[in-house]
């Protein structure tokens, strides 16, 4: 399972969340430049259509590929009570030929897209994960090489975190109060909530600016 | 990793496998100096397409094959044999599948046995059994030489090593011998340089010479 919110933030504002997020952490950011395939099953394949997602790892000296389920999100009153979205999420990394794997299995492109950006891991109440990136689509098949933003001047901001049925509200907690410091930059839904940049981006962000970044809280 | 061959037992014609066979193996390796080391155990799980509206199995793989190996107890491997694919993924990719629900797990068969050592070699030998059965279904050896890894280079001294064994073996008169059936791993994409990668299309390998010598016997009998 995991924790997910969602935002969004205007590009010459990104520089600003990263002073924010550096002095948040207070770990360096890394890189990010991932491949995903967005794969379904063929009409007759299984009990129902399924979507699986591979993801490459552009950023490492030899690509590295994961295969990753996203499941249904978690309904109910209490579901409906915390501020984030909790859905089952599975990983698993797997050799290169993953993708030549799933066609064989009856698996067909759906979509692809280039995510480019940055990643800051830490460990805050629960191991959360913050990457602002932009979104891209290849004008050929695979060709990542030629990719072009799908929102231009604005990214996507994704703050997620692994739980289990046992801490997920502990957890949600933790991202929740995360989000509120970067309230002045962006706000931070569930994924298909969308709220929009926040009118105090921009003053926020000057201000960011102006003092440097680098406070530790 | 180091360099493994992973035999099965070919019965005579007309014969079937049974635990004194296995037990006569494994008194055998103990007698040419075999050390008793510990026990093993690998897994292999059938999956199989769930389809709608009964439409061409063509379009998919009839099944393919979930392995895992003790040597690499976090990984799992998967391999369509009749399009050359295998696969290295973690354990979680079980759950994967599970979620998709567009394969289903059928029959899973369990290799387990013992473990010995002898000198650079290390020998395991177990039976093959249904998960939840003590059902005998056939017996495989995996012979693995520590000091070299690449296929070509090992061949020489495997087959030297695998002539003595059958040698020592012949003098129990049993009623088959191990065969020794080498996978065309570059089809597979796979390198000279031995990797768990390799003994999952092994496995895969041995499996279908399990199961072809299993519908010979049937047809005997019928």
């Amino acid at each position: 399972m995991e924790c997910v919110v969602q935002g969004i933030i205007e590009t010459p504002h990104v520089e600003a969340l990263e002073i924010l997020l550096q002095g948040l952490c207070g770990v360096h950011k890394e890189r990010l430049r991932i491949h995903e395939l967005c794969l379904k099953s063929a009409p007759n394949l299984g009990v129902v259509a399924s979507e699986v997602r591979l993801l490459c790892d552009l950023e490492q000296p030899e690509p590295t590929w994961t295969v990753r389920h996203v499941g249904g999100a978690m309904r109910g009153a209490g579901a409906e009570q915390i501020s984030v979205l909790v859905r089952t999420m599975v990983e698993s990394k797997v050799s290169k030929n993953v993708l030549r794997l799933f066609y064989a299995l009856g698996y067909k492109l759906d979509y692809e897209q280039l995510r480019v950006g940055f990643a800051f891991h830490f460990q805050r109440g629960a191991q959360i994960t913050v990457t602002v990136s932009s979104i891209n689509k290849m004008l050929k098949m695979h060709a990542t090489d030629e990719a072009m933003p799908v929102t231009p001047g604005i990214q996507l901001v994704e703050v997620t975190a692994p739980a289990s049925s046992e801490n997920y509200t502990e957890v949600a907690a933790s991202v929740s109060s995360f989000c509120e410091y970067l309230a002045p930059l962006l706000h931070l839904s569930k994924p298909g909530v969308s709220t929009g940049v926040v009118p105090t981006a921009a003053a926020a962000a000057a201000s960011l600016m102006s003092e440097g970044g680098g406070t530790t809280l | 990793m180091t360099i493994k061959w992973v035999l099965h037992w070919q019965p005579n014609a007309g014969t079937t496998v049974n635990s004194q066979i296995l037990n006569e193996v494994s008194q055998c390796v103990e007698s040419i100096n075999g050390v008793k080391e510990g026990r093993w155990k690998a897994t292999l799980t059938f999956y199989k397409p769930i389809v709608r509206d009964q439409a061409p199995t063509t379009e998919f793989p009839r099944e393919f094959l979930g392995i895992s190996l003790p040597e690499q107890p976090n990984k799992y491997y998967f391999v369509i044999r009749g399009q050359k694919i295998v696969l290295e993924a973690e354990q979680t990719i079980q759950t994967i599948m599970e979620k998709l629900q567009s394969y289903k797990t059928r029959v899973a068969l369990n290799f387990e046995g013992f473990q010995y050592q002898l000198g650079d070699f290390q020998l395991r030998v177990g039976k093959v059994v249904p998960m939840h059965s003590e059902n005998l279904r056939g017996i495989v050896m995996e012979m693995e030489y520590l000091p070299i890894s690449s296929l070509d280079k090992s061949r020489q001294i495997m087959e030297e090593f695998f002539d003595i064994w059958q040698e020592a073996l012949s003098k129990r008169s049993l009623p088959g011998h191990f065969m020794h059936t080498e996978p065309n791993f570059a089809e597979f994409g796979l390198p000279d340089n031995y990797t768990s990668q390799h003994t999952a299309v092994q496995y895969t390998t041995i499996m279908a010479q399990v199961i072809a010598t299993a519908q010979a016997v049937q047809a005997v009998r019928n």
